[in-house]
């Protein structure tokens, strides 16, 4: 019932939102392609290098692909709901939270839903298309089993990734200035996410598993879905279980969201 | 010149009042470089030389042009659009010393704030083994001149693109499709020795090769004598199009906000 | 029955200390040394139903604090506060319905959307159902004269206009308890009487409990019959306005059109000017009515008055006593 009620809401405010972004529509085709080609520097970098390397850590081009559209699918995933938490710095510090607390409605949700970026859907658009065609010519044998895992991992890489970002963003209402942070935890996805994690070494493989959990948005589920479990430093069920640990993250991020935004300090006193 | 003085050292400060922002832009520096390291190493996979290019010179090439990157290409690519949105322009304007002056002094300050970043990066460079010294004393000669060439070229363009603000405000989506483009045809993420033939051809007929490759290359030895007074030379042009091309624009901008208003 | 309770409020903010000289800034980053600021300290007090309070101070003296803790947006440091039975930021949504909250200096509304789509979704936000909502619309459109800027995307509203639409979004789900917080700033004078004469038709009609900040001690007189004042984050005087007068301002002037008035008898002259005499008396112990006898019977009088103080002097001489 509550959750019936939240979800109501949060479609509430998002198309007001909405309606509120299509007064500014002039920029919305441009956005969206900019969205496209920040994502699509990256892939650049790699087919230009694979073009002539062939692989990398044993990974081809359809692998990679693959690899690198999972990653940018489950980014996009995220970013369209989740894009405002850049905003957190100065909707905190400028005391516009005030007015969410003031509404029974989830301040969160009321973050979330201050506007929306429609580039986001150039990230989502991008990932899909690539993930599309990578799907198609990576060697993996697509039963329905696969296609809905490949699904659920998907969810389970936003959530991840989201997780993150919600627990960063946490920070603010104790620090007052996270966005370094934040970029520097964007900048960790989208530069390290789109390789093989065994080109690091263990120990930063470790890192990035347990510490920093990025292998969990791609990597693992990747390599699972690829059938090279055996390049993996740890037991393949971990792979199985991404999703799961994207919807424990995110819990334990959202619980963490909730605790810190007692220190909410508003401003000017 | 002392206003412009002025002018520049206003930006770095800016910068610098940044702090948590400018630690953690030199730890995600750090971070990219021992990435490109690891990464440029697995794609070699054991392999000493790949088309004459060891991967001592390609780990040294993608650390150089990381760091070239933050100097010369900083974050805020052109402060322009921002003032004009704000509607900061018109006071720009009264300043005694030109608008394009100002806005490359300011942009140069910004650049400078890097360069303490630089000087804590190197030695971090040289420990992971991504460093290397130049390849020859004309390298070494040629690099400086190169590096101000680069500046100037990416300064330039940044100019132009921020003055097209004058005549659309809705510029952030094609300002940052032009980021991307640039940064890849600039050969800061692949040189230009590994691209794809046509994707390389581009490359050379554009103006970003000149912010970002030939330093490098010039430093590294991947261009050698004749080759060099060329690209110092392709630089040169660059700067001297663009330049012309900026004043141009400038002058209908200036009319612009004269008819207009800020 | 008192609805709002605030029982030994205290709250604290804390920042790390500002390291000076060079590196100053890395310093203060590193630094585990911080300085405490006690914005509000001790403060007790209680509303009735249907009552309407001026919480008056001035600025720094933790009056938006107090008022951000009993809407729940920020947590005490220690000390109770009740809302109608809540504990305003432990069950924030439910106390968010029983309270409408007008912050002056910001929009509750939807910036970029008509001012129709913001009350829309506030009624939807708050659950009021179709009919209710359309009453109230209807309602608040003629009292509020909205009328002409429904459509108007908020963000291009004057500042009245935008006010009045805040009041009707903050009063569209029938809260009981209003909290306005500068309502009038910046308005000019007729913007800033429709706004009074609304609150307190609220107040006569629905029995809202109405807290009011404000700087412009006019909205006090006119709306108010209780203040509390407080100052340095403590409550300085608490009880009726005329009471106030009474105790810090005793005095009442008596302003007499005459020729020549060298002095009276239980009165100090304080002013002359253009034929005008400024008289000061204390009404405990000299009767009014035996002063005006005593000038009418010596002098020539063209034209008298009692003038009572006015709130302002009276709490800038209060301020002025304990700073």
């Amino acid at each position: 019932m509550r959750a019936l009620r939240g979800l109501r809401v949060y479609l509430l405010l998002a198309g007001a939102a909405f309606r509120a972004e299509f007064q500014y529509r002039g920029n919305l085709f441009i956005n969206i392609i900019g969205g496209l080609f920040y994502q699509g520097v990256g892939l650049a970098f790699i087919w230009a290098v694979l073009d002539r390397f062939g692989q990398v850590g044993g990974w081809g081009l359809p692998e990679i692909a693959f690899l690198y559209g999972l990653r940018l699918t489950a980014h996009g995933l995220w970013l369209l709901p989740g894009h405002q938490l850049v905003h957190v710095d100065e909707v905190v510090i400028e005391g516009e939270y005030d007015r969410y607390l003031v509404r029974p409605v989830s301040p969160l949700v009321q973050l979330l839903t201050r506007r929306v970026r429609l580039s986001s859907l150039g990230d989502l658009a991008g990932g899909v298309v690539l993930l599309s065609i990578a799907s198609a010519s990576a060697p993996v044998d697509w039963t329905p089993g696969a296609v809905g895992f490949l699904l659920l991992a998907v969810l389970g890489g936003a959530l991840v990734e989201g997780a993150l970002q919600l627990a960063a963003s946490a920070l603010v209402f104790r620090m007052k200035k996270v966005s370094p942070i934040k970029f520097a935890i964007d900048m960790i996805f989208s530069d390290f996410g789109n390789y093989p994690l065994k080109i690091f070494g263990s120990a930063a493989g470790f890192g990035l598993t347990f510490v920093f959990p990025l292998a969990f948005v791609a990597y693992l589920p990747a390599t699972v879905l690829l059938d090279r479990e055996d390049e993996l430093a740890v037991p393949a069920w971990l792979g199985w279980g991404a999703p799961a640990v994207g919807v424990l993250l995110m819990y334990a991020a959202y619980r963490f969201w909730e605790r810190q935004t007692r220190h909410y300090e508003s401003s000017g006193h | 010149m002392k206003a412009h003085l002025a002018c520049a050292r206003m930006e770095f400060r800016v910068a610098l009042t940044y702090r948590t922002s400018y630690l953690s832009s030199f730890v995600m520096m750090l971070l990219q470089i021992y990435l490109l390291t690891v990464v440029w190493s697995a794609f070699y996979d054991g392999r000493d030389e790949v088309d004459g290019v060891s991967l001592s010179t390609m780990t040294a090439y993608a650390t150089l042009s990381t760091l070239q990157y933050t100097l010369v290409s900083p974050w805020r690519s052109s402060p322009i659009d921002q003032r004009v949105r704000e509607g900061k322009v018109a006071v720009d304007l009264l300043r005694p010393i030109g608008f394009p002056g100002q806005m490359l002094a300011g942009q140069l300050g910004w650049a400078s704030a890097a360069v303490p970043v630089l000087l804590v990066a190197l030695p971090f460079a040289l420990l992971i083994g991504a460093g290397q010294a130049p390849a020859s004393t004309a390298a070494a000669v040629a690099y400086p001149l190169a590096l101000i060439g680069a500046l100037l070229v990416n300064q330039l363009l940044g100019l132009l693109l921020g003055m097209v603000s004058f005549w659309t405000l809705e510029v952030s989506g094609a300002l940052m499709a032009y980021r991307f483009v640039a940064q890849f045809f600039s050969g800061a993420l692949v040189p230009l020795w590994f691209m794809p033939g046509p994707v390389r051809a581009a490359a050379e007929w554009l103006p970003f090769q000149a912010t970002a490759y030939t330093p490098a290359a010039l430093y590294l030895g991947q261009v050698e004598g004749y080759g060099m007074a060329a690209a110092l030379a392709v630089q040169g042009a660059w700067i001297v199009a663009l330049g012309a091309l900026a004043a141009f624009v400038w002058s209908r901008a200036r009319h612009r906000v004269m008819s207009q208003g800020g | 029955m008192p609805v709002i309770e605030v029982a030994d409020l205290v709250k604290e903010f804390r920042r790390p200390k500002r390291q000076e000289g060079s590196f100053a800034g890395l310093r203060t980053l590193l630094t585990r040394e911080q300085t405490v600021k006690r914005a509000v300290d001790g403060i007790s007090f209680q509303v009735a139903r249907g009552e309407m309070v001026g919480y008056l101070g001035p600025n720094g003296a933790g009056k938006s604090t107090t008022i951000k803790m009993l809407t729940g947006i920020l947590v005490p440091t220690s000390g109770t506060v009740r809302v109608a039975g809540t504990v305003p930021w432990r069950d924030r949504a439910r106390n968010a319905r029983q309270i409408g909250v007008v912050f002056g200096q910001r929009s509750q509304l939807w910036w970029d959307l008509p001012l129709r789509d913001s009350l829309w979704l506030t009624g939807r936000l708050y659950d009021v159902p179709t009919a209710r909502f359309e009453e109230k619309r209807r309602q608040f459109t003629k009292v509020l004269d909205l009328g002409s800027f429904l459509d108007t995307p908020v963000r291009q509203l004057s500042l009245g206009q935008r006010m009045r639409g805040d009041l009707a979004a903050a009063m569209l789900y029938d809260p009981s308890i209003l909290y306005l917080d500068e309502p009038t700033v910046g308005l000019d004078v007729v913007a800033k009487e429709r706004i009074r004469a609304f609150v307190g038709e609220l107040n006569r009609e629905s029995g809202t409990t109405v807290v009011l900040t404000t700087h412009d001690l006019d909205d006090v007189e006119e709306l108010c019959d209780r203040i509390v004042l407080i100052d340095h984050g403590k409550v300085a005087y608490d009880g009726a306005v005329a009471e106030l007068k009474t105790r810090y301002a005793p005095h009442r002037e008596l302003v007499v059109q005459t020729d020549a008035l060298e002095s009276v008898e239980g009165a100090e002259v304080v002013r002359r000017e253009e034929g005008k005499v400024w008289l000061r008396f204390d009404p405990a112990r000299t009767p009014p009515a035996a002063l005006v006898a005593s000038v009418l019977a010596r002098h020539e009088v063209t034209d008298l008055s009692i003038v009572e103080p006015e709130l302002e002097s009276v709490i800038h001489r209060i301020y002025a006593d304990r700073g």
